[in-house]
């Protein structure tokens, strides 16, 4: 049961990210700061810390794949780092203890990694033209906050969750 | 320190940044239509989509209102003193326009680049990453929508449609940074001034009309519209106004910012238009030039 769950809450999260997160977003407010939600990468790093790697690389790779092909205009950029995002995590997970500060820590870690990758992609083919202070202080500071805010939110359910498909 | 990757691992990886070359490469092509498994992702993201988004935006809405709420009084005064201006207005457009219809008339002309038709759409998510910059709409081939057309809000123009898929589509902004998101745009004023808006200035929060003349005067607070040449749109959607002029890095043209008139992040509601008057095809041409 809970296997069949996993796939359709991390749906759940990508699909808010682009509808009740925009709605919420802070430039409807007239701040001129970015929050992005990546609320489908925040569960795949959790799946990463808990899971065997190949979950966080396949969940990656069709996510990564899915935001490619709706929510942006190129294919690949997301697929190939949100799987290798996975990657890293599952790696470094292994060597340190999972708990729920170290499992934040790596949250933020790969949410930068990926908002990291996505934007030297983007500056290289075009698509992004901010200067690296604007896109420091504009956008990752305050990405990385709202994501963490996410992580400690689904962090106790979530966890329980990928403990019981783990057996 | 660990070992991240083993042999085989990085020829793994490897591998897949040629994979993820190519894909970039295939999708920077200039793609016209979706492929059907595209097409199904999208509607079935849609769907979901609109599900969440409508109750988001309408619950966002009432508290809206409520903060609203405290302006009325103010507001509804400089309204009824609008309004005794409408009354006129709408008298005198009722009378250009019936003019207008018997000049057309006259010169046997069917239809011109400012005619339209109008569909609307609900917004039903956008993109979250904001390097693109796309929305999603409830409206696909199925109701008519076809790739390049005008896509305006109740304050003015907002971008153009990219993907179609059965049921919905993607609209892309004006502010979007791609290299294909140009549109040709007239600055109004005493003398006429073509030319396309290409880019976006995300610190100024303001649109680049580039390629103007050095000799050309253009005031602050001039209107951009919409020219209708060169693409599907209809002529004259109200784009923006200009906000500041400036000479470019060579010096011999100068750029304007034009601040977009439509709020591009507040939007729920717009409207897909389709141009009456088509895009003259070459064969229809050479038949009309034999005749």
């Amino acid at each position: 049961m809970s296997r069949i769950l996993l796939p359709f809450i991390t749906y759940i999260a990508f699909v808010l990210e682009s509808t009740v997160m925009q709605v919420l977003a802070p430039e409807h407010y007239g701040w001129d700061f970015l929050m992005v939600p990546h609320f489908a990468m925040v569960l795949i790093i959790l799946m990463s810390c808990y899971l065997k790697p190949s979950y966080g690389i396949v969940y990656g790779l069709i996510f990564g794949l899915l935001s490619d092909l709706i929510y942006t205009d190129l294919i690949g950029v997301y697929m190939f780092s949100t799987a290798l995002v996975a990657y890293f995590i599952a790696v470094l997970s292994r060597y340190l203890f999972s708990n729920f500060f170290v499992t934040i820590l790596l949250s933020i870690l790969g949410v930068a990694g990926l908002e990291f990758l996505v934007y030297g992609l983007n500056s290289l083919i075009g698509i992004a033209d901010v200067k690296m202070a604007d896109f420091f202080y504009d956008r990752l500071l305050p990405t990385l906050i709202l994501n963490a805010v996410f992580t400690i939110i689904v962090y106790f359910p979530f966890a329980k969750l990928l403990r019981k498909i783990e057996g | 320190m660990p070992q991240f990757f083993s042999n085989k691992r990085l020829i793994i990886l490897l591998a897949s940044i040629i994979v993820l070359v190519a894909m970039i490469g295939f999708s920077m092509k200039d793609r016209k239509e979706l492929s059907w498994p595209e097409q199904f992702l999208k509607d079935t993201v849609g769907v979901s989509q609109s599900l969440f988004y409508k109750p988001a935006n309408s619950i966002a809405g009432f508290f809206e209102n409520l903060s609203e709420m405290k302006h009325m009084y103010a507001e509804n005064k400089k309204l009824k003193s609008k309004l005794n201006e409408y009354a006129e207005l709408s008298v005198s457009v009722q009378d250009l326009k019936q003019k207008n219809q018997s000049l057309k008339g006259q010169l046997e002309k069917e239809a011109d680049l400012t005619e339209y038709h109008v569909k609307e759409a609900t917004v039903i998510g956008r993109s979250p990453d904001r390097w693109n910059k796309f929305i999603f709409v409830n409206q696909g081939y199925k109701d008519g929508v076809k790739t390049d057309m005008a896509v305006v809000s109740p304050q003015g123009f907002i971008g153009k449609v990219t993907r179609v898929a059965a049921f919905h589509s993607t609209v892309q902004l004006i502010s979007d940074n791609d290299q294909n998101n140009q549109i040709s745009a007239i600055i109004e004023g005493d003398k006429r001034i073509f030319g396309t808006i290409e880019g976006y200035d995300s610190k100024k929060q303001s649109l680049l009309f580039k390629k103007i003349p050095v000799n050309s005067t253009i005031k602050k607070g001039q209107m951009v519209i919409s020219s209708g040449l060169g693409e599907a749109f209809p002529r004259g959607l109200l784009i923006g106004t200009v906000a500041e002029v400036k000479a470019d890095e060579t010096g011999q043209t100068k750029i304007a910012y034009v601040k977009p008139a439509a709020d591009l992040y507040d939007l729920s509601h717009v409207t897909i238009l389709e141009r009456t008057m088509q895009q003259l095809d070459e064969n229809e041409f050479k038949a009309k030039e034999e005749e």
